[in-house]
């Protein structure tokens, strides 16, 4: 798309942004694959309508006021991305936008207190552990509290479960035949500690060893997404500087916002001095189901025991894995090496649950809109179980089916993968 | 490219930018009090998103219906005519033409949200609103054995009020034919806000409409034939050194009696972008691709025309590759699906041109088409339903780096290539204000008046996309 965006005043990220806003041929092939142009019918609200947005911003033909609204509606799914013929990299453009107009937005003091408390919160396990505990006896509450409340209210599972420290080093079991350094995340400890647990369990049981290197930090992607870029690029060095990517055979996340986050390190770093070092990083982040594949390939994977009877799992694919990782063989992959285990494909598969990021707290009407859609859709197909590779989606999943009157499980990828290691499926 | 200037001025002037949400014209706030504002976009921001195309960018409207109603967008067209002001019709603006691309400021009624769909089986028909997405057609009647085979390669986003707008045709043309011919029915809103229900007894008046461009009237509801699918599709994959052999294999195919459900191609640079972009492993050496569907319910003769497109394939100097199955046949088409848009990878602009030639000169013209591309010093590309006739190549450019007056020329070139060899300037993408430049070459004067007298019958003071199809002189003439 022809354009006018003074690249030099912006910087690096203003060259991340005017190549993106090139790429664009305007086709609409996008559109179909966008869930709020799913939902709202208007091209302010797709991804071509967002770039365009985007561009004359950046052109100075059109305010960022004007803008915002139809750019906050945005999920950062990246179902665009997946959809585009032409190569264009939108959540690099969204990412580099958001961090570029966030210092220039006009925001009520109470809208900043919300985000600046998101930001504090959902990066710091215990902080997060101790107001989910809080917020659990506030649900009762919920009918009378103001919109901005409820949402996050509305999110927690029924059940806060306790906090559980994880080792640093979980050692192989059986032969050594790897080492690899894992990202604990954030929200997770606290909401689902089981996923890392049984990501371990899962990882020493074929052999390799799993270091959780000390002065981790959250990735940055909640930061960096919201447009607080000060804040991602501090949290993003000190990750660099925790994982030495020489030290190990890979480094890995079990959340798929965390994975794609700790993949787009280089671009949030475009131009600056750390740049190679971030790029050295990234090339050794994996998804724990990429990881796994690999090992099953390479016939290195310790043999699933099968389920006891005939079952079948619905795989929902998190848009941080499809669209944004290109991750959806592997997880695949690794549920059908479990004998007795049917995948099933779920329809509309490709568009985002409504979860991403912090969209429930601050879109919580279309949030809530595609949640109901993806439940219905999920049990249309009537499966056994429910896997994801995504804390964001697995409450969000959840939440959505349990309203439906459902009581079909909802576990993570590797939750499924351990509990067929224990003979329990 | 600028659009062009029309004889019609609108009665308000384009408005300054505001940001707060309340209509900042009165035709918005017209608009908004009699449709409330859900169904009214008067921003800026969301005006600015009504102003383009897949081809081009045209003037920003003054204001945006989102009708889900017939009533609503008699509504809307009678406000815009009580203001003076153009009306445009648009679907997912995915057209080629800049038909949806307003030439003035006006009212932009965009069908996105018209999208109720009723099948009855029984009578194998559909009765779709204006705005359901093509490819849903298909999907709602599937489960009844019944298929709906207008498939252009945008069918996943366009609508079928826009495919009728284009009269748009996909692969499937060759065999099944285009939108058109699948229209039992239509309703329209006229120019004064009027509601008819047209067939295609007596007059053709439905015929008139499709293909039409949103010149003579507003489609919103469509009465659609269904036919069962083909029970056997074979799908065969030829690759040739040079894109004539190419063209030569098609001619000599269909002379020996093959009707393939779909016969389609592409040059070198469309392949390697389509590869760039779904690693299929398609030979990236190769000159041209072609992609052949023989289809029908009786297996043999469906293999029978697979073996004579072979045959033709080979002795062009072709190698053949038979699709597997089911997956692989998917990812060929998908593949073709995705050339136009995977050309952006090559160069951010394009001029698309869209013309049919006769099938016994294919070879010629591909091959003047492909010195002029060269001998240029642009890129151009080919692709197209090489089966028709109808081919498409595209001028990809930098408008930073290359003159548009110099694609433009290149453009007007190869389209007289088309008409020297007894062609015309549109297969399926529509006139536009694209091809607009070239249509007194294309058509004599004494038609071109025929045309006019039928725009003047249906649209008097010229208020429904004007600036689109025919061309500037004569609609001055038209409105002194
Ligand atoms: C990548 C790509 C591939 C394509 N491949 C093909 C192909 O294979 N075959 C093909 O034929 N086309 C193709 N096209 C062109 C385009 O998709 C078609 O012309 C399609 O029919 C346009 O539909 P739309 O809903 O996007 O209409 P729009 O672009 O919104 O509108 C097209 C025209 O129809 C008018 N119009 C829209 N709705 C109405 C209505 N309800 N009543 C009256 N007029 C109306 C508009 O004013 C405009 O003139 C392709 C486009 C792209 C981007
Ligand atoms: S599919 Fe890609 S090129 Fe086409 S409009 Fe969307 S982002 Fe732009
Ligand atoms: S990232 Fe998701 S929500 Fe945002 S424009 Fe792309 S598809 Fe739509």
């Amino acid at each position: 798309m022809n354009n006018d965006i003074p690249v030099q005043a912006i910087g690096p990220q203003g060259e991340v942004m005017a190549h993106a806003v090139d790429a664009c041929v305007h086709c609409g092939f996008c559109l179909p694959a966008c869930p709020t142009y799913a939902v709202l019918g208007d091209e302010m609200d797709s991804p071509r309508g967002r770039i365009v947005l985007m561009k004359e911003v950046l052109e100075g033909t059109l305010t960022l006021a004007d803008a915002a609204p139809h750019l906050d509606r945005c999920l950062g799914c990246q179902g665009c991305v997946t959809a585009c013929p032409s190569g264009v990299p939108y959540g690099e453009l969204i990412t580099s936008f958001r961090g570029w107009s966030e210092p220039q937005r006009e925001r009520s003091p109470l809208d900043r207190a919300k985000r600046a408390a998101i930001l504090k919160i959902l990066p710091a396990p215990r902080v997060f552990s101790l107001a989910a505990r809080v917020g659990q006896y506030a649900k009762p509450l919920a009918p009378v509290l103001p919109a901005a409340l409820r949402a996050p209210l509305d999110l927690l599972p029924e059940h806060v479960p306790a906090m559980q420290p994880s080792p640093t080093v979980t050692p192989a079991k059986g032969q050594r035949r790897g080492r690899v350094a894992f990202l604990a995340g954030c929200a997770q400890q606290a909401l689902a500690p089981n996923f890392n647990a049984a990501t371990l369990r899962v990882l020493a049981r074929s052999g390799i060893e799993v270091v959780i290197p000390e002065g981790q930090g959250c990735c940055g992607a909640a930061a960096l997404h919201t447009g607080a870029r000060e804040e991602a690029l501090r949290l993003v060095r000190q990750n660099l500087a925790a994982f030495d990517p020489d030290d190990y055979d890979a480094i890995l996340s079990n959340a798929a916002g965390c994975g794609a986050g700790l993949k787009e390190y280089p671009v949030v770093l475009h131009g600056l001095e750390d740049e190679a070092q971030a790029r050295a990083f990234a090339a050794k982040v994996q998804d724990i189901s990429e990881f796994l594949a690999g090992l099953l390939r390479d016939g290195e994977l310790e043999p699933f025991l099968p389920t006891s009877r005939p079952l079948t799992v619905a795989y929902h694919d998190a848009c941080h894995l499809a669209h944004a990782q290109g991750v959806r063989a592997a997880p695949r992959e690794l549920l059908r090496a479990i004998p007795g285990l049917t995948v099933l494909e779920v329809p509309e598969g490709d568009l985002c649950c409504g979860s991403a990021g912090t969209y429930n707290l601050e879109q919580p009407e279309l949030a809530n809109q595609l949640g109901v859609r993806k439940a219905k859709n999920i049990l249309s197909i009537t499966p056994d179980l429910i896997a994801s590779g995504n804390i964001g989606c697995h409450t969000q999943i959840q939440s959505h089916v349990r309203r439906q009157g459902s009581r079909v499980p909802v576990l993570h990828t590797v939750e499924v993968l351990d509990l067929a290691y224990r003979g329990e499926l | 490219m600028t659009p062009q200037k029309v004889a019609l001025s609108p009665a308000s002037p384009a408005p300054k930018p505001r940001s707060n949400g309340s209509p900042d014209n009165p035709l918005a706030a017209e608009l908004t009090r009699l449709l409330g504002p859900k169904k009214v976009l008067s921003n800026l921001s969301e005006r600015r998103n009504y102003r383009y195309d897949a081809i081009q960018f045209g003037a920003t409207p003054l204001a945006v219906v989102l009708p889900e109603s017939t009533a609503d967008v008699v509504t809307a067209v009678r406000a815009a005519r009580a203001a003076g002001v153009p009306i445009v019709g648009r679907g997912a603006a995915s057209g080629l033409s800049g038909g949806a691309a307003p030439a003035l400021p006006g009212l932009v009624i965009s069908f996105t949200r018209m999208t109720r769909l009723d099948i009855f089986p029984e009578r194998r028909e559909v009765r779709a609103q204006a705005g359901v997405v093509t490819l849903a057609v298909t999907e709602k009647a599937r489960p009844f054995g019944l298929i709906y085979p207008p498939d252009p390669a945008s069918f996943r986003t366009s609508t079928i009020g826009g495919n009728l707008g284009e009269n748009a045709g996909g692969p499937l043309c060759f065999k099944y034919g285009v939108s058109g011919d699948y229209v039992r029915a239509l309703e329209f809103v006229d120019a004064d806000g009027e509601v008819h229900e047209l067939t295609r007894d007596a007059y053709d008046l439905a015929g008139l409409l499709i293909g039409s461009e949103g010149t003579l009237g507003l489609i919103t509801e469509a009465t659609l034939r269904l036919t069962p699918p083909p029970k056997f599709t074979r799908t065969l994959m030829a690759s040739f050194a040079e894109v004539g052999a190419c063209a030569e294999a098609v001619s000599a195919a269909i002379a020996a009696g093959a009707v393939p459900g779909k016969l389609e191609f592409m040059d070198h640079a469309c392949l390697n972008a389509v590869e760039d972009f779904l690693h299929l492993g398609l030979p990236r050496e190769a000159g041209a691709l072609l992609l052949v569907d023989t289809d029908g319910d009786d297996l043999e003769t469906v293999e029978e025309e697979r073996a004579l497109v072979e045959a033709a394939c080979l002795a062009a100097g072709g190698s053949v590759r038979r699709a597997a199955g089911d997956a692989e046949s998917a990812a060929l088409w998908q593949a073709r699906r995705s050339v136009s848009p995977a050309l952006g990878r090559i160069r951010p602009q394009r001029m698309n041109e869209d013309i049919v030639v006769p099938r016994s000169v294919l070879p010629e013209v591909v091959r003047e088409i492909r010195a002029l591309g060269d001998a240029s010093g642009f890129h151009v590309v080919q692709f197209g339903h090489i089966g028709d006739g109808n081919l498409h190549p595209n001028i990809l450019f930098d408008p930073r780096r290359e003159s548009p007056d110099a694609v433009h020329d290149l453009a007007h070139r190869i389209a007289l290539v088309a008409i020297r060899h007894g062609g015309v300037l549109s297969g399926e993408h529509g006139i536009g204000t694209m091809k607009r430049p070239f249509m007194r070459e294309a058509v004599d004067p004494v038609t071109l008046e025929a045309l006019w007298d039928v725009k003047r019958a249906l649209d008097p003071a010229g208020v429904l996309n004007p600036g689109k199809v025919l061309p500037e002189e004569l609609a001055d003439e038209a409105h002194p």
